[in-house]
């Protein structure tokens, strides 16, 4: 899958600057960068859900988990409901397990649930739209620390076992480092870099991605 | 195996504003105005000021209560009465009229059907008489009943009124998200022509045109309730049409009419209903207006407005005919509408129910620690409802130190800091054994001491600062306020300030408005702020959160670099684990509203001692986390206030728990220098 010049305006001000960038089959590649630096626009626009120019090739459909778990379910429906809406009412109990919930929480409505569980319920019903492409848009920064961490082990799970081709998006370069095959770094609306996800790290070539790096956070001793 | 349920607990968190409004959704929004439970406490925490912003420099001062002190909490009357508070004494006075109402509408016609129908040529148009309270109108028929059994009708008729306009509202509101980009303007702007159409004038039109009678009435009022239904579904259905749930699901191939059905509707249905009781009330009124005019219900039939229509003309020589009608119209009309009211007020907030939290036995408050700034001893903060957010927390920091209080959302951390600054919101209250500022019970300094003393850094740096007024007019009115500066010394400060803070250009900057600022640039001014006065404790309330990394990294230096240089005792709050231990001298660990560990910040990635502080460690990936094994994480999640046992909070999580976790809890033990850990097994 290949995203070919794609550029994002809203009236005169250009989000995303004719960006280019191969999505490898069953890979995951992490897109990083700053407030404003495009990465959102780039998720919405290779789901459709704003105008673009430039094409997205390969990619059969695109789902979409948003950042917000509280705000991403229609607090109406119960779970099994939600997941039904794209994969039928046959398929949620292999969902759930898919995304290691048990089968009981298919009567529940959203708010009976975690912010953690409420993010898996929403990967679910990606998943049951039957992706090419799954866009995780900053999925695990309205969570806390220690949940954080089970979602991303979700997510190189579901990698491994079914092959998911993914863009994952994230403000966060240790979060983004961990889970992604691929490391593509954003700034003002540009690609500056991509690459192996150990190479961007261990060895940035642009001069954005080295500040980005040295300002990572870092227990001592 | 399964983590419980939701317990992202309803912690009220620190408004970054004090004086902005409550968040709905949070226990501040769940106070009923005045019916909440009894409690003889004062209000504490928040006094708005003036413009409804605090500023850094000079904190809102709220009340705290000195250990002992806190209010005998009342029994609780939530429980079998709740209906009653929610709804307010209006609310019941609406409830028991509605009631009555009803009660009319089914009985009247039964009972005084028949006294209301009966013809008397003996006595024609009379005044009130023992027999005939409300007089009899032109055929001798007794006006009294004829009132009680026109309720049926008059209720009915707006019913079906309200119906009709609801009905017509609902579909005109959301044909707009169904129909063609071209057809759906057209509606929209129909729409808006029509609300500003004078309802009554639309009624009468309708009613004229359709034809006289009930019939026409009926029409015409839900003509005119119909236009303001529409814009209402328009709106509600536009912020949900919005929502990501709707975007997964255009995505996932869900049709659009199936969309507005699934997810639009049912999630604007309840203010839509809530809306039905008050336009109820109105097109009651509108019904009685239309057939006070004429243009409604025709003999031999009668409303409350036909009644009114027929004794108006002798209203001067026997009054209690029309006053009769007139009252039940008044009546009904008032009764509808504090329902309304009050259902609408009930749905807007939260409950926060059940019985206050039990006073927590407080500790002698002992000798003041002469080597501390902040000194803090066994702080309790709670909410009415047995909400205990914060546990006894005791804390201290040195001069020059930079203490992190580190926590996920729900430990307290931040209800801790607004507990130090005074900003507890309404109804929670503050107890504590001891609570010092420079050695001093901050309940005895006074408000500038306060001011010029404490300075407090918010994750937004926007609630900190006025958006009207120029920058540097903000910062030098905290000299001239709390110093009494004169204008000229206080700006050249203020414009000092924010060149030490590292903003470039600090004389022109100052010319600036807030928004003109980036963000790192804003929370830059917000410290510069604190440096007016002589800050000698700084309370930093997640200042980074909202920032990018890199600007993070310079405003954790500048921190830094202030507090090396004014030799501030600082208190850091992050949910960032990494961010405290990379910054702070020392890091103090919450859970479930208590302190579970304290330790020297260089020590976190080596020595960390309780189950929990290790987890969260393990939990977070930093640039050298092995990218081939799964990430720790901790099951489950973290306890609600109201949900912590008499245990180890961390017990449901803990890999160690044992059996005398569950029940016993460990207090904060010493473990080497520098090191407190509440742990059995650590
Ligand atoms: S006291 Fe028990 S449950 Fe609590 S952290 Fe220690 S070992 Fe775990």
């Amino acid at each position: 899958m290949i995203i070919r010049n794609l550029s994002v305006r809203y009236g005169r001000f250009t989000a995303v600057d004719d960006v280019t960038l191969e999505i490898p089959d069953g890979r995951i590649v992490g897109l990083v960068g700053e407030s404003g630096s495009g990465k959102s626009s780039l998720a919405r626009a290779v789901c459709g859900l704003v105008p673009h120019t430039g094409t997205v090739e390969g990619a059969r459909r695109t789902q979409m988990v948003f950042q917000d778990p509280y705000a991403s379910l229609n607090p109406r429906m119960t779970v099994a409901r939600t997941i039904a809406e794209g994969a039928g009412p046959g398929e949620v109990e292999r969902l759930l397990g898919l995304v290691r919930l048990p089968a009981e929480l298919a009567g529940r409505y959203p708010r009976e649930l975690s912010g953690g569980q409420r993010q898996r319920v929403a990967i679910a019903r990606a998943l049951g739209g039957d992706p090419g492409l799954l866009v995780a848009d900053e999925i695990t920064s309205a969570l806390d620390v220690s949940v954080q961490a089970a979602v991303l082990n979700l997510i190189r799970g579901l990698r491994d076992e079914l092959g998911l081709t993914m863009l994952f998006i994230s403000h966060n370069l240790a979060v983004v480092r961990y889970v992604a095959d691929v490391v593509a770094v954003m700034h003002r609306g540009r690609l500056v870099e991509a690459g192996p996800a150990e190479q961007v790290v261990g060895e940035p070539a642009h001069e954005y991605t080295r500040a980005l790096l040295a300002a990572v956070p870092r227990l001592r001793g | 195996m399964t983590p419980p349920p939701s317990t992202d607990p309803p912690v009220p968190g620190m408004s970054p504003a004090p004086g902005t409004s409550p968040v709905p959704g949070s226990p501040l929004a769940g106070v009923p105005d005045g019916h909440g439970p009894v409690s003889s406490s004062p209000p504490q925490g928040r006094k708005p000021e003036a413009g409804g912003r605090s500023r850094v420099g000079g904190p809102v001062r709220g009340r705290w209560l000195r250990g002992g002190g806190s209010p005998d909490p009342g029994p609780s009357r939530a429980g079998r009465f709740g209906w009653v508070r929610r709804l307010g004494a209006s609310g019941v006075g609406g409830v028991v009229i509605v009631a009555g109402m009803v009660v009319l509408a089914v009985v009247g016609p039964l009972v005084w059907g028949e006294a209301a129908g009966r013809i008397d040529a003996a006595a024609i148009l009379q005044g009130a008489s023992p027999e005939h309270p409300l007089g009899t109108d032109n055929l001798g028929r007794d006006l009294l009943a004829r009132v009680l059994v026109a309720g049926r009708y008059s209720l009915l008729l707006a019913l079906a009124a309200t119906l009709v306009g609801a009905v017509a509202g609902v579909v005109l509101g959301t044909l707009p998200s169904v129909l063609p980009r071209r057809a759906a303007r057209l509606v929209t702007a129909t729409v808006n022509a029509l609300v500003a159409f004078p309802g009554l004038l639309l009624a009468m039109f309708t009613a004229v045109v359709t034809g006289l009678g009930a019939r026409g009435a009926v029409l015409g009022i839900g003509a005119a309730i119909a236009p303001g239904f529409a814009r209402l579904t328009q709106t509600l259905a536009a912020r949900v049409a919005g929502a990501d749930y709707v975007a997964a699901a255009r995505m996932l191939g869900v049709p659009r009419r199936r969309i507005l059905t699934r997810h639009v509707l049912p999630n604007i249905a309840e203010p839509l209903i809530l809306n039905l009781a008050q336009a109820f009330g109105g097109a009651l009124l509108g019904l009685a207006g239309m057939s006070f005019l004429g243009l409604g219900v025709q003999p031999p039939q009668y409303d409350w407005g036909r009644l009114l229509f027929d004794g108006f003309p002798r209203i001067y020589v026997t009054p209690e005919v029309a006053l009769g009608p007139a009252a039940a119209i008044a009546l009904a009309g008032i009764g509808f509408n504090l329902l309304g009211d009050a259902l609408a007020r009930a749905a807007a907030r939260t409950s926060a129910t059940g019985a206050p939290a039990p006073a927590p036995a407080a500790a002698p408050p002992g000798e003041p620690d002469p080597g501390a700034v902040l000194e803090v001893r066994d702080l309790t903060v709670a909410f009415p409802g047995g909400l205990t957010p914060v546990r006894e927390v005791s804390l201290s920091v040195a001069p020059g130190e930079i203490v992190g209080l580190v926590g996920e959302s729900g430990s307290g951390k931040s209800l801790t800091a607004a507990a130090i600054g005074g900003l507890v919101p309404y109804p929670g209250t503050v107890t504590y054994g001891a609570l010092r500022l420079g050695g001093r019970d901050v309940a005895t300094l006074s408000d500038r001491e306060l001011g010029t003393a404490l300075a407090m850094v918010f994750q937004d740096p926007l609630a900190a600062l006025n958006p009207a007024l120029k920058v540097g007019g903000q910062l030098a009115e905290v000299a001239v306020v709390h110093e009494g500066a004169s204008r000229a010394e206080a700006r050249r400060r203020a414009v000092d300030r924010l060149g030490h803070v590292h903003l470039p250009e600090p004389e022109r900057l100052a010319g600036r408005h807030p928004h003109e600022l980036s963000g790192g640039m804003r929370q830059r001014a917000v410290i510069a702020m604190g440096l007016m006065g002589t800050p000698r404790l700084i309370v930093a309330d997640e200042p980074t959160t909202a920032l990018d990394v890199t600007v993070q990294r310079q405003i954790l230096r500048l921190l830094r670099e202030v507090v090396d240089e004014t030799g501030a005792a600082t208190l850091f709050i992050s949910h960032d684990i990494a961010v405290v231990g990379e910054l702070c001298d020392r890091v103090v660990v919450m859970y479930a509203g208590r302190v579970v560990e304290e330790l020297p910040a260089g020590r976190l990635a080596g020595g960390a001692a309780h189950p929990y502080t290790k987890a969260l460690i393990a939990s977070l990936p930093d640039l050298d986390t092995d990218r081939e094994r799964p990430l720790a994480g901790i099951p489950g999640a973290q306890p609600g206030p109201a949900d912590v046992g008499p245990g180890c909070a961390f017990a449901p999580r803990c890999a160690l728990a044992t059996a005398r976790c569950e029940s016993d809890r460990p207090e904060l033990a010493a473990r080497g220098a520098g090191q407190r850990v509440a742990c059995w097994e650590a």
